[in-house]
């Protein structure tokens, strides 16, 4: 191989190598030879678990930036945010620290604020939210484990009870079963006796039980029941359409009860039958006269058996008579 | 005692064969074509067994992650632990290792046949000092090189672990999911790391080659054990340096 040939392949070779390179970092890295120009925003926090350096800060779950570095200050932990300028983050937006895995690895989750607020400024500070981590969850777990288990100890010692006088529930069961068989026993050759006449058809209960027709006549009783119970609801619809009338001083009766003229003419009417029938008692006035004397009870006698009797005498003498008296009447 | 004072030895000697060197660097451009040969022997021609070797490195961390990943529900990192061990470990690591046996093994045996036959002491004789012609381009060559032996040894190991994440049967991620782990926890600055690594391993490889090669005695022998020697050697020192040039750039 002359030296030419062997210049050209490693100049190849390392232009091969150059362009993989770049092929690499432009995959890798996105083209940014140097850290762009960012937004830092300062988020505190009680405690940053297990945030660190590098990890990811996303938007609504887009990456915007990354975390730049993790400090204390005073008796928080404060994480820098490196923000893409151009993402505006909202004044009222919270960041908070999510797990991106159950082995580990954290970013922090910015939420998108209100669409009115301003944008935070370079330097800022982010509202922050605290947020439960894995190991306060198992924590927490834990700590329900724990009383489920106090709960299923207390509730196994009131079965089973705790040694002591008394005993538990199954123990005072168990007891009470014993001391009361000959009764338990009573009772339910009672039930069996029950049962079997229920059975055979003997009694009201085996009757309605076992017969077809009376069971129809239950079911005939029912169906009536329901009808006068329609009848009984149509019943007190009405009347209390009829109360609802009465309320809003409609009809007759809405008018009596409600309508303060009526009342008082009501009162006056009444008023003057009490006159009227005071002078009544007295015997004041033709009709008190008429009930009180018997003078003129006696002469009203007298002068209808003379009326009865012209009576009598006018269809006797006939029609031609009538005439006469009619003309008479009118001439 | 004897054999803390051939280290101390071989440090000093390893040292100054450097100085040595480096006092040369600005004879480069003049010595262009030996650093092109051997830019053509530690590149061109290592490659294939690096691509090779990369490839089955990536298979078969692939294969491993997602036995261990399947059983727990975590597959979907198959391809940043891929991206991550190949780029800032693996990669670099296993590519110096390479370069120790086969390209450290080639230096050493040719420096040492050049000691033994007595070329070195006639182009002493000549005033042409063989740190500058027989070692300092080798060390840029080296310096240029590993970069992109390594960048190809990652790319290939990357490859080979998305082959293995979609055709076996119980990885069976796509090469999209496997890709985009990869992009999403493998950065640019983990490969910039690797390569920074290699370039040490490189660096110190080829230089204890050399001067173990360019310190034989004796007879046609010694050639051989001197080659055994640098390997070792570089193997050593590979893996020592390893962890702290790791400690180094984290």
């Amino acid at each position: 191989m002359n030296t030419t040939q062997q210049t050209a392949r490693v100049g190849l070779f390392f232009l091969l190598g150059v362009a993989l390179v770049w092929v690499t970092f432009e995959t890798l890295s996105d083209g940014k030879i140097f850290e762009e120009h960012t937004k830092t925003l300062i988020a505190g926090f009680g405690d940053l678990k297990q945030l660190k350096t590098g990890d990811e800060v996303r938007l609504a779950g887009v990456k915007v930036g990354s975390v730049a570095k993790t400090r204390l200050a005073g008796r928080r932990a404060e994480a820098l945010l490196q923000i893409d300028p151009k993402v505006p983050i909202a004044s009222d937006a919270s960041a908070s620290i999510v797990m991106s895995g159950l082995i580990g690895g954290n970013y922090i989750s910015i939420d998108m604020g209100s669409s009115g607020a301003p944008p935070l400024p370079d330097g800022a500070e982010i509202r922050t939210v605290e947020t439960p981590d894995l190991n306060t969850l198992m924590s927490e777990i834990g700590g329900l484990g724990k009383q489920l288990q106090d709960s299923l100890g207390s509730f196994s010692k009131a079965l089973n009870g705790d040694g002591k006088a008394g005993g538990g529930i199954i123990q005072k069961l168990d007891k009470l079963v014993t001391d009361n068989s000959s009764r338990v026993d009573a009772t339910m050759s009672n039930l069996q006796e029950i049962t079997g006449k229920i059975n055979r058809g003997e009694g009201t209960l085996g009757k309605l039980v076992n017969d077809p027709k009376l069971h129809d006549e239950l079911l005939a009783t029912v169906a009536e029941i329901r009808s006068t119970a329609t009848q009984a609801k149509e019943f007190v619809s009405n009347a209390e359409a009829m109360m609802d009338q009465v309320k809003s001083g409609q009809g007759p009766l809405g008018t009596l009860v409600y309508d303060q003229k009526a009342a008082d003419d009501i009162k006056a009417s009444i008023a003057n039958i009490r006159s009227v029938s005071d002078k009544l008692a007295k015997g004041e006035g033709t009709l008190g006269k008429l009930i009180n004397d018997p003078g003129l009870y006696n002469n009203a006698q007298v002068t209808i058996k003379k009326v009865d009797r012209a009576l009598d005498g006018l269809s006797d003498s006939g029609p031609i008579t009538a005439v006469g008296i009619v003309a008479n009447a009118l001439f | 005692m004897k054999q803390l004072y051939a280290i101390l030895e071989g440090v000093g000697s390893v040292v100054q064969l450097l100085v040595r060197s480096l006092s040369y660097w600005a004879t480069i451009p003049r010595q262009r074509a030996r650093f092109i040969e051997q830019c053509y022997m530690i590149g061109y021609t290592t490659l294939p067994i690096v691509a090779i070797l990369s490839f089955f490195i990536g298979t078969v961390l692939a294969l491993e992650a997602g036995y261990a990943m399947s059983d727990f529900g975590a597959k979907e990192f198959i391809g940043s632990l891929v991206g991550l061990s190949m780029a800032r470990e693996l990669g670099p690591m296993m590519t110096a290792v390479l370069l120790a046996g086969r390209v450290g093994s080639a230096i050493t045996a040719e420096l040492a046949s050049m000691k033994v036959y007595q070329e070195i002491d006639a182009l002493t004789t000549m005033n042409i000092p063989a740190a500058k012609i027989l070692v300092l381009p080798r060390l840029a060559a080296v310096l240029v090189m590993m970069p992109v032996l390594i960048i190809i040894a990652n790319i290939v190991g990357w490859f080979g672990g998305s082959v293995v994440a979609r055709y076996v049967s119980y990885v069976g991620i796509s090469p999209e999911a496997y890709f985009a782990a990869l992009r999403h926890y493998t950065k640019f600055k983990d490969v910039m790391n690797g390569m920074e690594k290699a370039e040490v391993f490189g660096f110190v490889v080829v230089l204890v080659c050399c001067d173990i090669g360019l310190n034989t005695r004796g007879g046609p022998r010694e050639i051989g054990a001197a080659v055994t020697r640098a390997v070792v050697v570089s193997l050593i020192l590979i893996l020592v340096l390893d962890y702290f040039v790791t400690k180094i750039l984290l």
